[in-house]
């Protein structure tokens, strides 16, 4: 039968699919297991930890109790100087054991969520009427604004980092911490919106116009026709430009490190994350752990995409 | 219930109009249907009167005010598409009753009409399934129900029967009679199948190339054709086209000299001497077996004509003839001795045949 495999075909392609599977995986299986490590094990090859470590994750999310930053040696050898009184000994001990500011993960997460969370709904509400228009309406001029949408993908972001901080500086954005916010978000916005009107505009010309024409007789407006049929024949799509605008909120750095740098509350992950790496506090299973539970979210979303992207929501209406 | 009524409508698409000068009177409560080939402009008169489609010129009416202007959702019609259009994401149910919902109908009505319309169609067994569940027969019958449910003032039904085998066609046409004896609704079908057009029409609309050919009760449609294209349009097997000659007392037709009835005056019709060329039309059911009815004088006759191919149908045979260089086509009933290869005298009645001009094609009125 033509396609049929021998069982050595067969097991040359498990090995090749493996293979690129585990290459893929290696850095968030080596994330994962070095977040579970002791410190005895941090050095160790292996990717099954001797003993499984919870202490990051439970500090990060708040159960635990801080661990205690080491004091660097050569500060200790300071603090045995006699001629620093006790009062000033505290002071500065305190100092390298206080915890307030070592990583408030439940308070970036946050920061992140309602940033990333704001800016795909918004994004894909823009990205549902854009999409209907330009995929229905006729309009003068429709083709040329469709084309011209794709141009913010022609510039890359770093380019255009500094024009848009200027913009943001004359307009007065960037003085207050929520003006800065504003122009994160719709900096975010902006970069997702192509991509979605690109994805969402595909897919509802897919939808039979027919469906839309008896909705109307049936005494649907045209709005409510896209509430009734369209939006909900959608779904998917909907789900997945939502997943897609989230992510790329959710990891984005660059412009993040720009706008709230001097906002310390204000931070997202991967901004709160790059300080981690570089602080006192850098430990490697609470870097790692903080990591993973970055990560989460985005794998999350993505079985959650899966899930729902088998799709075939329109068959059956109309006559092919 | 409602009226509707098309003035002058022109419509184009960019630059080409496919229809032209479009004029239709719909009465209250007529089953009116649209018939002619494929891409002749039916489902765009349709879509007009529903108001998927702006006239380029003229005017729509429903119920005696001009709708030109009135969006579909404010037209109160219900439409049975062409390509059933179901809410994929609705279950046979809710596609039925959506409508009904958006009206904001009180709720024990909508289950009354669900119910009624639901038996009607056979559909019970079906409510809780989605579209792509369902055969192509099942879901014309959604499609005709969603439609059906409704308190529209007009329906509009585009080819509903197109996808429907020739046993449930029937049985659904059956059905659509009764529905319109019941609801009395204003109906506007359109079809391209002429048996439909004949069977369901109170008014049969021929069109052709976005014109309106002819208008007219079915047996008028069937029995005065006003040109060839309905004439050969309109019955199955098609009335068959013979060129003949016109003289005042008689038609020749491959040398054969057939009687008129009555002598043609000849201030209705100029005749040269040679007589005048035209189409001489004949319906294959309206000729009979010479050897069957015996010689009648008022009858006209064919002689000789070879048979070259017998199709038994049960109750009819359907001959294939041969008169001259001419083909034509004979229904005769059982009773018919006729062999293939052999030659019949077939009998009609001149009343019963049409005279149409060569170059206009129109009919001549010569009875
Ligand atoms: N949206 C359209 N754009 C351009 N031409 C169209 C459109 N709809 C229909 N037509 C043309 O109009 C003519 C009539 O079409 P239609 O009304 O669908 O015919 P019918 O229903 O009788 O088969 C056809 O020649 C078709 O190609
Ligand atoms: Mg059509």
């Amino acid at each position: 039968m033509i396609g049929k495999r021998s069982f050595l075909q067969n097991i040359f392609l498990a090995l090749a699919v493996g293979s690129v599977l585990f290459i893929c995986l290696f850095p968030f299986i080596q994330i994962l297991s070095t977040s579970l490590k002791h410190q005895f094990d941090w050095g160790n090859p292996s990717l099954i930890p001797m003993k499984i470590n919870l202490e990051a994750y439970r500090e990060l999310l708040g159960f635990g109790k801080m661990k205690d930053a080491p004091i660097p040696d050569t500060i200790k050898r300071l603090l045995d100087n006699p001629l620093i009184t006790e009062k000033k000994k505290d002071e500065i001990i305190s100092k390298y054991r206080s915890t307030g500011d070592v990583f408030p993960f439940p308070r970036y997460f946050l920061n992140t969520f309602i940033l990333s969370a704001s800016a795909a709904s918004i994004s894909l509400i823009l990205a549902v009427f854009g999409a209907y228009s330009f995929s229905r309406l006729r309009f003068k001029g429709r083709s040329t604004i469709q084309r011209s949408i794709l141009f913010v993908y022609m510039v890359g972001g770093v380019m255009l980092m500094v024009p848009l901080y200027q913009m943001s500086v004359k307009a007065g954005l960037t003085k207050t911490v929520w003006g800065s916010l504003l122009s994160l978000l719709l900096i975010y916005i902006i970069q997702t919106l192509p991509v979605s009107l690109y994805m969402l505009g595909n897919y509802f010309r897919t939808i039979p116009y027919s469906l839309e024409e008896a909705a109307a007789t049936d005494g649907c407006s045209r709005i409510e026709a896209i509430f009734f049929i369209i939006l909900p024949l959608s779904a998917p799509m909907l789900v997945t430009v939502f997943v897609y605008c989230f992510i790329i909120a959710w990891n984005e750095f660059l412009f993040a490190s720009v706008f709230i740098k001097q906002f310390h509350d204000f931070h997202t992950l991967p901004l709160a994350l790059q300080s981690l790496f570089v602080s006192k506090n850098a430990i490697w299973d609470r870097i790692m752990s903080a990591s993973m539970l970055t990560l989460l979210p985005v794998i999350f979303c993505f079985m959650f995409v899966m899930r729902n992207l088998t799709g075939g929501l329109t068959a059956g209406g109309v006559k092919e | 219930m409602a009226s509707v009524t098309l003035k002058n409508i022109y419509k184009s698409f960019g630059y080409v109009e496919v229809l032209h000068n479009i004029n239709l009177e719909v009465d209250e409560g007529a089953f009116v249907v649209l018939v002619g080939p494929s891409g002749c402009g039916k489902s765009t008169t349709l879509r007009l009167i529903a108001g998927l489609e702006d006239a380029t010129e003229g005017e729509v009416l429903i119920n005696k005010r001009v709708v030109n202007l009135i969006e579909p959702q404010h037209r109160n019609i219900a439409m049975v598409f062409q390509n059933y259009a179901l809410y994929p994401h609705k279950n046979v149910r809710e596609n039925i009753i959506f409508g009904l919902k958006r009206a904001k109908a009180p709720k024990d009505l909508i289950n009354r009409r669900l119910e009624r319309v639901s038996r009607i169609l056979e559909l019970e067994d079906l409510l809780d399934r989605k579209p792509a569940q369902l055969s192509g027969g099942q879901r014309q019958r959604v499609a005709m129900g969603r439609a059906i449910v409704r308190d529209a003032d007009v329906f509009l039904f585009d080819e509903p029967l197109s996808n429907l085998d020739a046993k449930l066609r029937h049985q659904m046409r059956s059905e659509i009679r009764r529905i319109h004896r019941e609801y009395k609704t204003t109906s506007i079908y359109v079809t391209h199948d002429q048996v439909e057009a004949m069977t369901l029409g109170d008014k049969v609309v021929v069109m052709r190339d976005g014109f309106i050919e002819q208008h007219g009760s079915p047996m008028e449609i069937y029995l005065k054709p006003n040109n060839i294209f309905v004439a050969t349009f309109i019955g199955a097997p098609s009335m068959n086209m013979l060129d003949a000659t016109l003289f005042p007392g008689f038609v020749e037709l491959e040398g054969q000299k057939l009687m008129l009835t009555k002598r043609i005056n000849e201030n209705d019709i100029p005749l040269p001497k040679e007589g005048k060329k035209l189409k001489l039309g004949i319906r294959p059911d309206f000729f009979l077996d010479e050897d069957i009815v015996g010689k009648e004088t008022h009858l006209a006759i064919i002689r000789n004509a070879h048979i070259d191919i017998i199709e038994p149908l049960g109750f009819d045979r359907e001959l294939d003839v041969q008169v001259g260089n001419q083909a034509l086509k004979a229904r005769l009933d059982l009773r018919t001795m006729a062999k293939e290869g052999e030659t019949i005298n077939l009998c009609f009645d001149m009343e019963r045949a049409h005279f149409f001009d060569v170059g206009t094609e129109k009919r001549l009125s010569i009875h």
